[in-house]
This record gives C-alpha cells, sequence and structure tokens, in this order.
C-alpha cells in the first residue's frame, strides 16, 4: 500500500529524522519518519500579563497506517514536504482482497477495526459481491477480474457461455389460487388435462398467516428438453425477483437433481436492488460471454445481451406473482390466439373458425352482429401506470419503508389471490355463458359463437375459442423450442467468431515472432479478446427485421408514446424501424383485428405494398429470430381483397363493405365504390398527400373510434339504407367535384379566365352539391393565386 | 466449545395473563424466546432448568408486569483456534462455505491446501484433489477457526482447512 501524508498537515513540514529503512518490518501506527512544522499559537507573556501571538516549531511522528514490510521510502532528511506526496510504499502480508462478514477471509482479521491514522477503511478495499446466494462474501476488483478470468477461461475450454434465467413468466408460471388444486383432484372438470401437470411446494413462513401458502407451478411445455438442450451450450444461472426460498423450491423443480442450475441461484434477498436486475451483481467485471432470457425487458434496462421472450401466462389473469417488486408493467402483451393454432383447431372442431369470417350464414350474422372480432381481445390495461409512478418505482428507493411497503403488498396481492380465486370466477363466467347459450334457441353454433366470445371479451384470447370454449386452461406454448433454436445460434455464432478471431492472432503471433525473436512478450491474453455476446445478438438480431418500418395502430394503448412502448423498443432491436405515421416507406401495420383504425384504412388504400398484419406476427418474428411468413397473420384483408368485412366497428367503412349488399342490393354501387377509391388514389398521387392524417388524429384513434363503433350499432339497421345511400351520394359528388377542381386548376393555370367566378353561378338545387363546389370554388381560387404568385 | 452457563433474562408479561398460572406462562415464554437464540457470541442450545424466577414488578405506565428469570442453559460458543465439524453448504470459485451449526463459516481458497482444486465437472462445482478428498456441497469438514466475528443475531467466521488432519472427513 502506498502512504500519502494526509492534506490535514501544516504544511510546509520538514523531515527532521528518518525511522526506517528499505526492508523493515513495520506495526500498525509505528512511525516512519520526524518532522516539524511551525504554525502560530498564543502565549502568555508574564511580564505584560497579555496573550500575544507567537511563531513556534513543533515535532511529531508520520505514522504507518498499516503493518508490513518497507519496499520504498521516498523522504530524506531535511527534505521540505509542500504539499501531501506519496512517502513510502508498505507490502502487506494480507491485502484483504477477500472479506467474509466484515472479516478478511484469507487472514481472519476483523475489517471494521479502525486506529487514528486508518485513512482508508479496510472494508473498502473489498467491496464487489460476486457470489450468487450470499451478500457478506465480498471481493476486491482485482480479486474480481481474477475470477471473472478464471471462469472465462473455463468456459471457454468448455465451449459454452453464461445463461441467466428469469424464472417467473419465462420458464415457469406460478400462482397461490388453491382452484387449481380442487381441479387437479377432480377429474371432470374440463381443466383438470391442463392442470394435471402442475406442480406444488408449500412455504411454511410465508404469506398470511404464516401458516405457509401452497405454490402451483407449471412448467413452460417443452422446460426440461429445453434446459437439456440449453446446458449443453451454456452454464445457466438463475436470477429472480422471488425469495430465496421459493427460488430454490422452482429450482428442486425444474432441476431436481441439481445439476443444471447447481447453486448458481439468486434471488432478490441477495440482489441487492428491489426493482431492477443488473448484470454487474453477477458479472461484475465483464459481460462479453453473457446471454439473460427474461420476459421483462425494462428491468434490464433493455441491455443488449437480453433475448426477450414472451411472458408465459398459463394460469389466466394471475400474472406474475412476484412483481410486485418490480416496476409495473405498462401493459400487459394481449395476444390474439394465433391464426395458425386456431385453424388447426378448426379442422377437428365441428364448428366453422369463427377465426376466418367469410363461412358464416345469415343467421349468424343477426344474433352475431355485434360481436367482437372472434378470437381477440382488446389491449389490456394492468395497471395503467403513469410516467410518473413509473419514474418513482424505477428510482429505486429502497429503504426500509418501501420494502416493508412493497413485501406487505405482495402479501396482500397473494392473500387477495387466495381469497378471490381469480381463475374460479372466470371459469364460473365461463360456465354460465355456456349455459346462457345452450338454453338460447338458436343454432349451436351461433350459440357457441357467443358463448365463445361474445359475453367475455376481457377474457384471455383462450377462452375465446368455441372448441375449447368451457376450460380456462390451455397447454398451447411453444415458445421455448424456438428459444432453444436461438440460444443454440447465439452460441454457435459466437464461437464461429472465436474460432476466426483466434486463428487471426495466431497468424499474426507467427508473423510477429519471426524478426523479433523469442523474447517477444506474448500478445494480450486471448481472453482479453473474446467476442463480445452482445455485439454478436445485436447484429443477429438486428438483421432479423432490417428493411422494416413498422407502423403501431391500435396496440399501444393511449397515452403511451408509441416509440418508448415495450413493442416498439423490443422491434428496433431486431432492426425494425418503428414510425409514427404511415408513410411512403411503411412496409408493414400492426393492428388489432378487431378495429379498423384511420391508419388501417390509410394503409388499405396503399393496397398490397403494406402488410396489415397482428401483433403475432411480430411475436413470431421475435421469438424465431427471422422474419416470418405474414401471410398467416394478415388481418383486414376480407375487405382489401375479397370485398368481406371484419366485423368493424366503424359504420362508414361497414355500410360501404358489400357485405352489406344483402341489404342494399345495389351491383351499381359497387362499381362506383371502386371508381371512387381509383379515383381518390390519383388524387392522392396528384397531390402527394399521402400522410394527411396528422399526429394528433393518430392519438385520437382509439377514442374516436370507440365512439363510431357506439354509434354505428344502432344506426345500422333501421335507416341503414338510406343513410348510405345518401353518403354514397355525397361521397360521388364531392369526388367528382374535386376531380373537376383538378381540372380547372391546369385549365387555370393555363388560360387563366375567371372560371371560379361562374362556379357560384351554376349551383344545383343540392346543398351538398353547391357546399362542396363552393369548396372547390375557393380551393381553385387559392392555387391559382398561388401559381400567379410563382 | 459447549459450556453450562447461568443466564439471566429480562420477561414481560400482559395484565391479560395475571392468574394463576402467570408462572408457567413466564416459563413457557422464556423457552421460547431463548433456545435456539444466537446471542451474537453463542448460541443457547437448551435451558436446563430454571433457577429462579423473581417477583413481578408492574412498570409503571404500561401494566406490564416485569419478571427477572434466571436459568442453567447448555450453550456453544465457537472460539478462534477451534477445531469444528460442518457441513459444506456451497462451493464457489472463491472457496466454500460450511455451516457449524448456527455458525455460517467461509474457507477462502488461501486457506485451502494447494492440491485441492476448483473445478466444475458435471456442472456440481467442487474442490478436489482427483484422488480421495472431494468437498461439494453436503461434504463434512473438519476446520479450524482463524477469525470470528458477532452481529445483532448472527455469526460469522473463517475457517482454514490447510493443516494437517483439517479437511473433508471419511464417512
Amino acid at each position: 500500500m502506498r502512504l500519502y501524508t494526509p492534506a490535514g498537515l501544516k504544511y510546509p513540514i520538514r523531515v527532521t529524522k528518518v525511522l526506517v529503512g528499505r526492508d523493515d518490518d513495520i506495526e500498525t501506527n509505528s512511525p516512519l519518519f520526524r518532522y516539524s512544522y511551525t504554525t502560530v499559537i498564543e502565549v502568555n507573556d508574564p511580564d505584560t500579563r497579555e496573550y500575544k501571538k507567537q511563531e513556534t516549531n513543533f515535532y511529531a511522528e508520520f505514522e504507518s497506517e498499516v503493518e508490513g514490510k518497507v519496499t520504498s521510502i521516498n523522504v530524506k532528511e531535511k527534505q521540505i514536504i509542500k504539499e501531501p506526496i506519496a512517502v513510502a510504499e508498505i507490502e502487506e502480508p494480507c491485502k484483504h482482497e477477500v472479506q467474509f462478514g466484515g472479516m478478511c477471509a484469507n487472514c481472519g482479521k476483523d475489517m471494521d477495526e479502525t486506529t487514528y491514522s486508518t485513512t482508508v477503511k479496510n472494508t473498502e478495499r473489498a467491496t464487489i459481491n460476486t457470489v450468487h446466494g450470499h451478500t457478506k462474501l465480498l471481493v476486491s476488483h482485482e480479486e474480481a477480474s481474477r475470477a471473472d478470468d478464471e471462469a472465462k477461461r473455463r468456459l471457454i475450454k468448455s465451449r459454452k457461455l453464461s445463461l441467466v434465467v428469469d424464472l417467473d413468466q419465462t420458464i415457469i408460471h406460478a400462482t397461490v389460487d388453491p382452484t387449481v388444486a380442487e381441479w387437479q383432484a377432480d377429474e371432470t372438470n374440463p381443466n383438470h388435462a391442463a392442470v394435471k401437470g402442475v406442480r406444488k411446494f408449500q412455504l411454511v413462513d410465508d404469506g398470511p398467516g404464516g401458516r405457509g401458502t401452497w405454490y402451483y407451478i407449471k412448467l413452460r411445455p417443452g422446460l426440461s428438453d429445453f434446459l437439456q438442450l440449453v446446458s449443453q451450450y451454456y452454464e445457466l444461472h438463475i436470477y429472480t425477483m422471488a425469495t430465496r426460498a421459493y427460488a430454490e423450491e422452482i429450482a428442486k423443480l425444474v432441476d431436481p437433481g441439481r445439476k443444471l442450475f447447481a447453486n448458481r441461484i439468486l434471488s432478490r434477498d441477495e440482489n441487492g436492488s428491489m426493482n431492477s436486475k443488473s448484470l454487474k451483481r453477477l458479472f461484475p467485471v465483464d459481460t462479453k460471454m453473457v446471454v439473460i432470457i427474461d420476459d421483462r425487458g425494462d428491468v434490464w434496462s433493455w441491455s443488449p445481451n437480453l433475448v426477450k421472450v414472451s411472458a408465459y401466462d398459463f394460469f389466466v389473469g394471475i400474472g406474475d406473482i412476484n412483481s410486485s417488486f418490480l416496476p409495473k408493467r405498462p401493459e400487459l402483451e394481449a395476444r390474439p390466439t394465433n391464426p395458425v393454432k386456431a385453424a388447426n383447431k378448426a379442422i377437428d372442431g365441428p364448428t366453422p373458425d369463427v377465426g376466418s369470417d367469410d363461412t358464416r350464414d345469415g343467421d349468424d350474422i343477426s344474433k352475431s352482429g355485434d360481436l367482437d372480432t372472434p378470437g381477440s381481445t382488446p389491449p389490456v390495461m394492468n395497471g395503467k401506470v403513469s410516467a410518473v409512478d413509473r419514474m418513482v418505482s424505477m428510482a429505486g428507493n429502497c429503504d426500509e419503508d418501501s420494502m416493508k411497503e412493497k413485501s406487505d403488498e405482495q402479501d396482500e396481492t397473494i392473500a387477495a389471490q387466495l381469497a378471490d380465486r381469480p381463475l374460479l370466477q372466470k371459469q364460473k363466467i365461463l360456465d354460465a355463458a355456456e349455459e346462457e347459450a345452450k338454453t338460447s334457441p338458436a343454432v349451436e353454433a351461433a350459440a357457441e359463437l357467443l358463448a365463445g366470445n361474445g359475453e367475455e371479451p376481457e377474457l384471455s384470447p383462450s377462452v375465446s375459442h368455441p372448441k375449447y370454449r368451457h376450460n380456462l386452461l390451455q397447454d398451447d406454448d411453444t415458445e421455448l423450442e424456438n428459444l432453444g433454436r436461438s440460444l443454440r445460434d447465439i452460441h454457435q455464432a459466437y464461437f464461429d467468431d472465436y474460432d476466426r478471431d483466434r486463428a487471426a492472432v495466431k497468424g499474426s503471433r507467427v508473423a510477429e515472432l519471426r524478426p523479433d525473436g523469442p523474447n517477444r512478450k506474448r500478445p494480450l491474453d486471448d481472453i482479453e479478446n473474446i467476442p463480445d455476446a452482445a455485439a454478436i445478438m445485436t447484429s443477429m438480431k438486428s438483421r432479423v427485421l432490417s428493411g422494416v418500418h413498422l407502423v403501431f395502430s391500435g396496440v399501444v394503448p393511449l397515452g403511451v408514446n408509441p416509440l418508448n412502448h415495450d413493442l416498439a423498443i423490443w422491434a428496433r432491436s431486431f432492426g425494425a424501424n418503428v414510425q409514427v405515421k404511415v408513410s411512403r416507406r411503411t412496409t408493414h401495420l400492426i393492428s388489432s383485428p378487431d378495429r379498423r383504425t384511420a391508419k388501417v384504412r390509410q394503409a388499405l388504400k396503399k393496397g398490397s405494398r403494406i402488410a396489415i398484419v397482428n401483433q403475432n406476427w411480430l411475436y413470431a418474428c421475435f421469438s424465431q429470430w427471422k422474419k416470418v411468413d405474414e401471410e398467416p397473420y394478415r388481418i383486414h384483408v376480407e375487405a382489401a381483397m375479397s370485398g368481406k368485412p371484419g366485423v368493424d366497428t366503424d359504420d362508414d367503412m361497414q355500410k360501404y363493405s358489400p357485405s352489406t349488399a344483402r341489404e342494399d342490393s345495389g351491383a351499381l354501387f359497387d362499381q362506383s365504390e371502386e371508381d371512387w377509391s381509383e379515383i381518390r388514389g390519383e388524387l392522392d398521387d396528384y397531390l402527394g398527400s399521402e400522410g394527411e392524417e396528422s399526429d394528433a388524429e393518430s392519438v385520437r384513434t382509439e377514442s374516436t373510434e370507440a365512439e363510431a363503433g357506439g354509434s354505428g350499432v344502432n344506426g345500422t339497421d333501421e335507416n341503414g339504407q338510406s343513410r348510405l345511400q345518401k353518403r354514397k351520394k355525397e361521397a360521388l359528388s364531392r369526388t367528382t367535384s374535386l376531380t373537376n377542381v383538378v381540372e380547372a386548376v391546369v385549365f387555370d393555370a393555363v388560360s387563366s379566365t375567371s372560371r371560379p367566378a361562374d362556379d357560384p353561378g351554376g349551383q344545383g338545387s343540392k346543398e351538398e352539391v353547391e357546399e362542396d363546389d363552393l369548396e372547390a370554388a375557393l380551393e381553385a381560387e387559392m392555387l391559382k393565386q398561388a401559381d400567379e404568385g410563382d | 466449545m459447549f459450556f453450562v452457563k447461568t443466564l439471566e433474562h429480562r420477561l414481560t408479561l400482559h395484565p391479560s395473563y395475571f392468574s394463576a398460572q402467570s408462572q408457567a406462562y413466564i416459563e413457557e415464554q422464556l423457552y421460547r424466546e431463548q433456545e435456539g437464540k444466537n446471542t451474537g457470541t453463542m448460541l443457547i442450545i437448551a435451558i436446563i432448568d430454571i433457577e429462579d424466577v423473581s417477583e413481578p414488578k408492574v412498570v409503571p405506565g404500561s401494566g406490564l408486569a416485569q419478571y427477572d428469570v434466571s436459568f442453567r442453559a447448555i450453550v456453544w460458543r465457537p472460539f478462534r483456534g477451534e477445531v469444528v465439524d460442518g457441513l459444506v453448504s456451497s462451493v464457489i470459485s472463491g472457496g466454500f462455505f460450511v455451516d457449524v451449526g448456527g455458525l455460517a463459516v467461509f474457507v477462502s481458497k488461501a486457506l485451502i491446501p494447494p492440491q485441492l482444486k476448483f473445478s466444475v465437472e458435471g456442472s456440481a462445482p467442487s474442490y478436489t484433489d482427483n484422488v480421495d478428498q472431494t468437498i461439494e456441497r453436503g461434504t463434512q469438514v473438519r476446520l479450524r477457526i482463524k477469525g470470528i466475528r458477532a452481529e445483532m443475531g448472527q455469526m460469522y467466521a473463517i475457517g482454514s482447512i490447510r493443516e494437517d488432519y483439517l479437511g473433508p472427513l471419511m464417512q
């Protein structure tokens, strides 16, 4: 340790005698040298009996704060020291680089002991926590790097990477709802098959009453295969925000032999932070060989090492029971059912798949006319969190109170879940809906439609399928398969890179050795030049959706900046470009299937250039790490292609679409509508005003759509026909007049006759026409003026 | 090391328990609170007998009765330099942790004989010389306490097996 003269001395000081030499062994607080200094003191003068100031010399000793062997002493006798300098170097017998519970792990000394000469506390020499299960073991930075190097060498030798695995909703889903046990015991229960594989354990001093709570754990399908596969390529670590006891129990379930995770388990008891996870906790030195899988990106601050997986939500509506310590999730990932799966089910189901509307007959329409689009849910706003709340919770106030509060909060959640039995309630609702459907005189198909999706749109997507309408829980998750594949690819890419680098280094080393001879020192250790997994993942990911320009519509909740939404961040990490509004470059519109927003309409106009798909397309891309075929995910295609409508909340569009042609049987209108869109398309091209929707509009979309939906239902049956025709006329006249204007402008520019003056004179008997002509005239005039101005 | 020690403890009793059974309540409370308690320097293993229960005094202001109880108990107190046996609770690259009763002991790499090397074969970490000595989770180990430190209700110690006759025990 290097010793400095402290800043508090009365400089300048003069060294009077050096007391130790090189290689002397010294004790703590033994003097190194004596020095003198001058200061002003007040002295009582016996003659005048007054105090007066007087300069005096004092002598003092400089003491070593540590024991050890003096390796160098940098002061000489009579030297004058004017400022703090390094005066000696002491080699300590123990540097206290590893400390356990406030003691040095190597020499057993108490690290909290301080003396009057201490400048650096011994506890500050080791501050890094590297061990999973213990917070009391701290090491110094040097020790941590040494351990890290060793670990990396070991990993490279066995050609593995480190994988940090989250538990809740990533590889398992847990609930405390006792309904699960009842369903497990009851073989007649429709959910019996699904919950058969659910494991359980009891934590004794946890939960309300301290009597112990049973936890029901559903392993994600394919978990053991996944872990077996991944453990060939990775060293696995558990990093969870649950308690230690819980994490241990889960580890026992997923890894009974303790072969995969061993004791590499980090729980919130050892984490240090209550609301975020940090790789620095486990890998304090560098994270080049680390990959994370987690269902939450925000807790990792979207670390580049993160492979975000979609949340596993088996127990519907339960969420993450250990999430009260995390910042609130801004929005649950509400996902429409996978159309591919839905289609598969449709094959063995007796009823037509409601996902494709074209099998409906007139009967169904009349009964289920106001249904939501089947197989979908509106985005569920779980916790509507304001930005401020989020900031507060992110700010990490880890004081006792907030921890207690959060612990209580979690206890409450668990108590509430025990008492409310959300699963049972949902199943009851489901059963009630089913009963209702059975008693209805309608055909079975229609009844099932109702039971499936009409009554409970807020239920999980899985509920809405008619074939499985009677059971709440579904065991159909395939995320791990894809995840395993992605992880294997990352591993392969990493070691391909590594081998290439090494080959290059070896070549250059041979070349360098020749001129210099054997005394050349070994080039930098290959440990320092290993590739960075984060960089490899980033480049692999950014290739997935490169060239894709996304616009979200009806997906991001109102009031959330669409560019900062989880989905957008996630998409960007895969190389997609996220835009706020539809523009020329837009290639994909991510929309919800049940609402036809302005952006959807806008995109439809562009024809096949913009693929309108639901969120599942994105999720599929994310999980498979490739740009999957859009075809199965397309929505709103009916209207664009065959002219069949989705169930539309927008009354305008519904009326114009030919499905209502039953009510208004004119083939003429179909014809004219095509003309109309053609003309409008031309006009758009001419004026070049593609992105005519304003920013504000895109934000407002949801609410206006909702209103439109409400009014649309009422208006359809009674005066749909007359209103429809009226509107068509309006539209027709408007477009014709507009095209007139276009022509007129062209004309005007050439002949500069005062056409606008004529137009008001030629007003017809129809008011609308008059209005439109007026507008047209004004516009033309303005354009003309602009032209003249040029 | 184990000792029989006379200890004193002050207990309070809520007025609702004031009855002929007060004495029994107090004794029950003493057993509940003291047995298994880690005082920071020692661990109270078991109470042998209660020597004396003082006359209760009502605490002014609260109404609780205060008893001073003296009792004999078997206590365990580890000392620096003592050789103890324990069970390995986890092995890490920098050493391993041993539970010696209620005492958490860490044996660092520097205090493990150099022939024992860290390995993670089969993914379960261990210190082994690849002959007959292996230290992994669950192994019984004999060690010497090099340093000991107490915090409220918790004791920590540093252990060493770098001496003759210390290390994993043959089972």
